[in-house]
């Protein structure tokens, strides 16, 4: 367990709370209610809600999707506690969108199949590079759902008066429980909702804190200049931009991070669910903007937090600040929450925040299962073992995998080895090592070999999970190092620890996995007419059937019906 | 819809349409523009490219390289410069870039005659499933 270092007048934690109980109780009841009504029986529905959701609603359903815990409460939380730094997960998780729109969307939604790994496996005509990626597909949603079940656990404390233990268990018993009832069409109908609730509950804190104590009346993202002056009196550190890190450091984890946006599967899938390219071009620009107007508000958060956060300590000390970078990594993970309550706001608003953060995690962990199911059932079970599966088996197996990931979920996320933030951006490095070179060379160099793109994987998995083996995992759990006082001297090579950290090991690791696909490409034979042809088509501009695939319409027919035809 | 539909269109859109068949043929490179709308598209994509790299990349660089000035002009009643930018400006900025590419492919498209409308779309779908897709 993190050590729990709580000042007297930091979160309370330990009495139940009706009010936001209700609230929470309530959302879940309209979250499965709205599951229940769309719910689904067929595979197609299932998976890519019969490719029939528009750019608005769409654009909610990415924002939903993306905006985690670690969004909603590790953001400000990484800004407050490593001020300038935590300024590279603003800009790594927002401006990462426009790659993934201007060399990725279209093009997918022109690929037009279910999964990641059917993209990897078709365009790189191997089973074995199917297999890599679903594999891959399944990592990178434990570990980035890992982060909301911590997430999970420090709101339940504060609503239920529960054990962050049994906070995790609840509410990650809810998460799984909804998804095997209502599959991705109740999803994305849900995911609009959660979005509204989610940025409603963020943004009313906001502003209701900045009232309360006379900082902000309108627009608080350009009216906090003072307060951020003032918090920078506090701790000097908050603005100092390289107090935490090198220059090298901040580059390094947003480019991580912007990479990882275009390497995500179940960020990937939000484009197959569209009914047209162009649907998928708008529904990006619409789900940067939701994306924002919550950005925009994690460092007045952070900046606000920290202020009432030092006057807290001062009223408890008697005497001088304690600031607030030092505060524990509970605190700072519940900092969002804590800010509204320490501005002594009524407690249901306090619960309409904390209940935001609950649908956040909720929301995000719901897609992040959605699209491990599908890589096992479809990717793993249909493909490469049972290929007559019945759709009947697939659900079985689909659901079943979501009980057990959920439930291997919930086991670490008792004790999680990272902050809420540093856990996403792990995922985030993953999916920026593994998938985005297959993706984009993948789409963008018809030369692309099926030799090529599993030597990088392989390399690309190497080199992220050993980064995150050497500076996370060996510390942790072969040292027995706590996790909140994990350092680069920890590792089990320091120096790497520095230049290729577990959270931002793609700017090392990108170049490297590009140079290798592309050599490996360049001596091994080219890859078939058909393949070429698929790659080619994905570019055309001329619009497509909303059920169409590039296979489709690429083929003369003749190459091989994919199993779930 | 059903997945008998999607195995249907397998066997019946392999005529593509005229635009699709071209592409084909061709080469899809980043760096070579096999049509006249690669063309086009490909420079929108380059220059907003080049203009994200500006707005990510540049403020924390300029920090790096200026950071007196930087970290010590404030705007805004208060605002840091670099935190501003980090902050704030950085996720607009990319977000109106995206706006703007999203509108000019818009334009391109508009250019070229290809047309996004749904209802066109499922006509087209519906006609599909009974004249073979003629309506390509």
């Amino acid at each position: 367990m993190i050590e729990v270092v709580l000042l007297d007048t930091a979160l309370e934690v330990d009495q139940f709370r009706l009010v936001p109980t209700i609230l929470v109780a309530a959302m879940l009841t309209l979250f499965l209610g709205i599951g229940y009504f769309f719910r689904v029986a067929a595979v197609d529905e299932l998976w890519v809600a019969g490719r029939s959701i528009g750019p608005v609603e769409n654009g909610m359903a990415i924002g939903a999707n993306w905006m985690s815990a670690a969004s909603y409460l590790g953001v400000a939380a990484l800004v407050a506690t490593v001020g300038y730094f935590g300024l590279a997960y603003v800009v790594g998780w927002t401006t990462g969108y426009f790659l993934l729109l201007i060399f990725m969307a279209a093009q997918f939604r022109r690929f037009g199949k279910y999964t990641a790994p059917d993209f990897v496996g078709d365009r790189f005509y191997s089973s074995r590079a199917r297999a890599i990626a679903a594999f891959t597909t399944l990592a990178i949603a434990f570990v980035y759902a890992i982060g909301q079940a911590s997430g999970m656990g420090l709101m339940g404390r504060y609503i239920f008066g529960v054990s962050y233990e049994v906070g995790v268990i609840l509410l990650m018993a809810v998460t799984i429980g909804y998804v095997v009832l209502s599959g991705m069409l109740g999803t994305t109908k849900n995911m609009a909702v959660q979005y509204i609730i989610l940025i409603i509950a963020f943004t009313v804190g906001l502003y209701a804190t900045g009232w309360s104590q006379g900082w902000t009346t309108v627009f608080p993202y350009l009216e906090a200049g003072p307060e951020t002056a003032a918090a920078a009196d506090i701790e000097t550190q908050l603005v100092e931009p390289f107090a935490f890190t090198s220059y090298y450091g901040w580059i390094a984890l947003a480019f991580s991070l912007i990479v990882g946006t275009c390497g995500l599967p179940h960020v990937l899938v939000r484009f197959y669910t569209v009914e047209n390219e162009r649907t998928a071009r708008w529904s990006t620009v619409w789900g940067l903007f939701f994306i924002c107007i919550l950005y925009w508000g994690t460092a007045i958060y952070a900046v606000f937090g920290g202020i009432l956060y030092d006057e807290s300590s001062l009223v408890a000390t008697g005497g001088e600040g304690e600031g607030f970078m030092h505060m524990s990594g509970e605190d700072a993970d519940a900092l969002v929450v804590l800010t509204t309550e320490l501005a002594g706001l009524p407690e249901w608003l306090v619960g309409l925040v904390a209940a935001g953060a609950v649908a956040a995690a909720l929301a995000t962990t719901a897609g992040l299962f959605i699209t491990a199911s599908s890589a096992a059932a479809h990717d793993i079970y249909t493909n490469l073992y049972k290929p007559n599966a019945t759709q009947r088996e697939q659900m079985i197996v689909g659901r079943s995998t979501i009980l057990a990931v959920g439930i291997l979920v919930t086991l670490i996320g008792l004790n999680p080895p990272a902050l809420i933030g540093e856990l996403v951006a792990m995922a985030f490095a993953i999916a920026g090592c593994i998938f985005f070179p297959v993706f984009f060379l993948g789409l963008w160099w018809e030369n692309t070999t099926r030799e090529g793109a599993i030597t990088g994987m392989l390399v690309g998995m190497f080199i992220s999970f050993g980064a995150i083996i050497n500076d996370t995992i060996y510390p942790m759990y072969i040292e027995g190092v706590d996790p909140a006082n994990i350092e680069a001297a920890d590792a089990l090579i320091p120096t790497l620890a520095e230049t290729v950290p577990g959270v931002s090991s793609a700017l090392v690791g990108v170049p490297i996995v590009f140079a290798v696909i592309i050599g490996v490409s360049f001596v091994t034979e080219d890859p078939p007419e058909d393949v070429k042809r698929l790659v080619r088509q994905c570019h055309s501009p001329e619009p497509m059937d909303q059920m169409d695939s590039a296979e489709d319409v690429a083929t003369d027919g003749g190459i091989e019906e994919s199993s779930d035809d | 819809m059903s997945e008998n539909n999607n195995q249907d269109f397998d066997e019946k859109q392999t005529d593509g349409g005229v635009a699709t068949e071209a592409y084909l043929e061709k080469e899809i490179n980043l760096f070579k523009p096999a049509t006249p709308f690669m063309r086009d598209h490909l420079r929108i994509i380059w220059i907003s490219f080049a203009a994200w790299v500006l707005v990510v990349f540049g403020p924390t660089t300029a920090t790096w390289v200026a950071e007196e000035f930087m970290t010590e002009t404030s705007i805004l009643g208060g605002y840091p410069l670099h935190f501003f930018a980090g902050a704030i400006f950085t996720p607009l900025g990319a977000l109106v870039l995206a706006a703007v590419y999203a509108w000019q492919r818009d334009r391109l498209d508009k250019k070229y005659n290809i047309s996004h409308d749904p209802e066109a779309a499922e006509q087209a779908e519906a006609s599909t499933a009974t004249d073979g897709g003629e309506s390509q």
